[in-house]
Parts: structure tokens; sequence; C-alpha cells
């Protein structure tokens, strides 16, 4: 599991001229039906930059992924790499998943060397080596603990020299030592080889420790573009780091609007009492409606009725109500 | 490591233990006078039966004949079964044109057919071929193209990204993902293979283990009907170590498969 920094430059060979590429969207949308997952996105990006997209599940952020990557089309809008517009699959384009998505029929090696022609199994061999995984090459993907499977799928990507690397949230199902250990291999080799990286995460810290760019985007659009400025290799424990981690998380979470307590101001919409004993108070927020059970006794003891102000307090298991 | 070796002697022994006490027991009540040889023959006097049959040649002969029906039909069956899930399993339009005429087909009892088949192909080898040949068409079909259906879209997603072109997706992801699902397709054809030809060699034969039993019974030879359902006990088994081999050559990626 331990992967030697050290070793690993010292295997690289000479490093590769093949630069990052760049990338430009301007005005990407893409609906699914009536659901506009993507309304209007630009971003530029460029050759060789690290950029980190965050964001709620639901808000887009794979999808635009996956309009890179050439998987999906966009319903309107341009998608560029290095001002050449992106039609379909492009081979300069490699995306890395959440699942490690080898083949299970196929051998470590055999699994890096997917779609590689002529003497594949040397640039297989040495792909694996700068992952640490040159030792495993003849195993079966299923003998492999998750970490492993995802350096192998890293593997896989980088034996096609990709100019742009694409990362949907590749390190989400893995264990927290084994994500900072991926996260330092994957931030070292993209600075040997100078891809363009563009990664998806849900985890702010991650994408802090990784990019030169925080780009926050929320219901399809996006709501923040933030440069990171640190040294890299990059300690998270640093004041300046945790200054960064909670201005994003703050966006992400809209703790703007919540206070200290856990406490979002809004007004009752509804108040359903079909039942004796418990009803339903529906209060609108900045966020949503949120929906608290209290009993029907206290519904007349405090004065809820609709229109009222009040402040629903988010506890770990439930809502609770105070009036203003 | 002297007690696994004990260990790994007696776990190849066990499965033997249950078929060896019911021979003993058999015998014991054959030489006793216990059991009729009319209800059922000792085990011994089946072993001498099948040794005349042998030497003079009979039995080699029939089971040839029987072997040679039921793989032809096998291959006929099981190649169009298969040829057509690939089908229906890669093309949508294939899909909706076959499978569900296909699928109402397979509801028809196959024994139903029977007279028809006999009215269409005679009481030849055709008709045989026939029953045999549908009999395993069927679990080929619906496995080989339920496993193409359920191959991972995320490997195939995968695949077409690293750039194969469609046959490589198809040769390198879609058939290997869908070949523990053709091989339990085959390990049922095979049964269904022996079942179907015992019903075709009992209706109407001049040759074929099923036969030489029908034709054992007419004449009271017990030794030599159970001789015959011996032979197609064997058979059997010989068809299940042919899919268990092929599972073990083609499946050892698969935790579930790997020899243990």
């Amino acid at each position: 599991m331990d992967i030697s920094i050290a070793e690993i430059n010292r295997l690289e060979e000479a490093s590769t001229d093949r630069r990052g590429i760049a990338v430009q969207a301007t005005g990407i949308t893409r609906n699914f039906g009536e659901r506009h997952v993507l309304r209007g996105v630009d971003l530029e990006i460029t050759p060789g930059e690290f950029v980190a997209i965050v964001g709620h599940s639901g808000c887009g952020k794979s999808t635009l992924l996956r309009l890179l990557a050439g998987l999906d089309q966009s319903s309107s809008g341009s998608l560029s790499l290095d001002g050449k517009r992106l039609d379909g699959i492009n081979p300069d384009v490699r995306i890395m998943f959440q699942d490690s998505r080898l083949l299970p029929w196929r051998t470590v090696i055999e699994n890096v060397g997917l779609g590689l022609e002529g003497n594949w199994r040397t640039a297989a061999q040495h792909a694996l080596q700068q992952v640490g995984l040159d030792d495993r090459a003849n195993d079966w993907p299923a003998s492999l603990s998750g970490g492993q499977r995802q350096r192998v799928a890293l593997a896989r990507a980088l034996v096609h020299e990709p100019r742009l690397l694409l990362l949907d949230e590749p390190l989400g199902s893995l264990d927290a030592l084994t994500r900072i250990e991926m996260q330092r291999l994957i931030e070292q080799l993209w600075l040997d080889k100078g891809f363009t990286a563009l990664l998806v995460t849900h985890d702010v810290a991650e994408a802090i420790a990784l990019a030169d760019r925080v780009v926050l985007i929320e219901h399809g659009a996006i709501t923040l573009d933030l440069d990171i400025d640190l040294p890299r290799r990059r300690e998270r424990g640093t004041p300046e780091f945790a200054k960064l981690e909670g201005l994003v998380l703050s966006r992400v979470m809209g703790i703007d609007k919540v206070n200290v307590r856990n406490q979002i101001k809004g007004h009752i919409t509804a108040i359903i009492s079909g039942d004796p004993v418990l009803s339903e108070i529906q209060v609108e927020t900045a966020y949503g409606t949120v929906t608290a059970t209290v009993s029907t006794r206290s519904v007349e003891e405090y004065g809820f009725e609709v229109g009222s102000e009040v402040l629903a307090l988010v506890k770990s298991n439930e809502i609770a109500l105070a009036t203003i | 490591m002297a007690i696994q070796i004990h260990n790994f002697s007696w776990q190849k022994l066990l499965p033997w233990l249950l078929p060896t006490a019911i021979i003993v027991i058999w015998q014991t009540a054959a030489q006793t006078g216990w059991l009729s040889s009319r209800t059922l023959p000792a085990p011994w006097d089946v072993i001498k039966a099948g040794v005349v049959l042998s030497s003079s040649g009979e039995l080699l002969q029939h089971l040839l004949i029987s072997t040679r029906r039921a793989l032809t039909g096998l291959l006929i069956g099981g190649g169009i079964g298969f040829a057509l899930g690939l089908l229906t399993g890669v093309s949508r339009v294939a899909e909706s044109i076959l499978d569900s005429s296909i699928q109402m087909v397979r509801n028809i009892p196959l024994l139903a057919l029977i007279p028809l088949v006999i009215l269409w192909f005679g009481i030849d080898e055709g008709g045989k071929i026939f029953l045999v040949s549908l009999s395993v068409f069927f679990p080929l079909y619906i496995n080989t193209y339920h496993g193409l259906r359920s191959v991972d879209k995320g490997l195939i997603e995968m695949g077409r990204i690293y750039g194969l072109s469609r046959w490589a997706l198809f040769q390198q992801v879609i058939l290997p993902g869908a070949l523990p699902s053709i091989l339990v397709g085959l390990r049922l054809s095979l049964g269904y293979m022996w079942l179907f030809l015992v019903v075709a060699e009992t209706i109407a034969s001049s040759e074929g283990i099923g036969y030489m039993t029908m034709n054992a019974r007419e004449f009271l030879q017990t030794d030599i009907v159970v001789l015959g359902i011996a032979i197609y006990a064997v058979l059997g088994k010989a068809s299940d170590l042919l899919a268990n081999f092929l599972e073990h050559r083609w499946l050892k990626w698969h935790a579930g498969y790997r020899a243990a």
C-alpha cells in the first residue's frame, strides 16, 4: 500500500512533452425532459490546470463531466478542446469513475492495456509501476482492494497519455487513509505529466488539497470560482487551508443563512392535523420546505397558524419549531 | 500437514459414500432373494449384462447412435438458440421482432408436439433430432439473450471511452460478461438434451439406448432395462463434467467458479 513518491519519480522516465489541453465551455445547458440539469455553464480551463468541481449531488457536476468525456450531448452551448469543437469521444480525454470499471475477466495488466495496440504490455507495465502495483500485474481484479482497483483504473487512464483527465468522484468509495494516499498519487502524477485535470468531488477538503481552482455548481450553474493559492503538498491542518475550506463549505451548505444554533427563519405554509395526537407543519425557508412533526395540542398552545413566522431548528433526526 | 492430507482424501471420498452403500444393500437384498429379479435385478447381473452386450459390440453401437443424435440435436438447436440469443441480445430491432414470439412458443409443452413431429418427420431420425433440438434451443436462447442484456452498462461505456470498436467491444466486454449466463444455459440444455432423447428414442426406434431399453422391457430383461437407465445417468454425469470443465476454463476470473 505504501507508495514512495521518490520511487515513482525514479521510475518515471523522461517526462512527456505532451502538455495539457485547454478546455472551453460556453453557455452549456443540458435538459433531461423537463429537468434542467445544466443552465448555462461557462468554464475555461487553461492547459495543465487542475480544477475541482464541488456541489450537492444532483447539481449537474457529473453531467458536465460526461459531456466533456463525449458520453453525452449538451442541449445547447459549445464545448471545445484547444479551440476545436468537441464531438463525441476524444482520444486525448480519459475519464476515471467512482467505480473502477475493471473488466473482471481480464488480469490487472490486461485491463491497463485495454484499447492499446502494438507493444502494449511494456506500456501497461510501466503505468502499473507508476501507481505502485507492478507486482500485481497478473492478478484478477477481484483479488484487489478498492484502493488498489482505483489505482489500476488510474494506470489504465494514464497509459493513454491523456491531455485531459476527468475524475468523477474517483475516491468517493475509499476509506479516509487510502483517499489521502490516492490524492497524493494523483497530485504527483499530475505534476509529472502536466495534463489538464478536472475533478468532480463532494469532498471540499479534497478539492482544496488538489485543485488550482475550486468551482461550485449549484442548481446547474456556477456560483463560485475560487483560486486556491496554497503552496503544493498542501497540509490540511494549516489555518489558510481551514479558512478556504470554511469559505467553500459555507457556500455549499449555505451556512451564512443558517445561524450557529442550526436555526433557519421561515413561515408556515401548511398545517396538516389529520391525526388527533400528531400534526405536521410545513415551513418554507430559503432552502426549501421543511416539515416538522409536533403534537396537535402544541399547535394551539403556541398559536402556530399558516403565514406565521417561525424558527425551524434542524436537529439530527427531526425539525423542531420555535416561535419568534 | 498430515491432517490436511487426511481431510483432503475424506472430502474426495464423501460423495461416493451414499451410492456405494445403496449398491451394497441392493446387492445383498437381491442375493438373499428378498428382492425379486423381476422387480429389480442385482447390480452384479446388470454389470454382467453390460459385459455381454459390450463384448458383442451391440452396446457400443446403441451408445454411439444415441450420442450422435444427442450431439446433432445440441449442435442444431443449441446453435440456433445461441445465434438468435446473440441477435436479440445486441439488437433492439431483433428483440422486438423475435423475442415475444419465441417466449410464446417456449411455453408450449414440447411433449404435446410429439404427434405433430411424427406427422412431419415420420418416425425416422429427423423427428428425434427435431425434438432434441427444440428442447436445447430454449435454455440456450434465453440465457444468452439475458446474459447479453445484463452486462454491466458501466463496463460497456468504459470500453467505448477507451476506443474499442464495436466488434472489440462485443468480443472483449459484452460476450465475456454474458458468458456465465450462457454457460448456465448450456448446462440446462445438456440436461434437456438427454431427457428428450430418452423420450424420442422410446417412441419408435430400431437402435439407440432408448430402443435397447424398450426392447428389453418386452422380453422382461430387467437387467438390460436397468443398464440402459444407468447409462443415461452416466451420460448425464458426463455432460455435467463437461459443463464444469468449461466453467473452470472460461470463468476462472469469476470468484464463484474458481477451483478451491
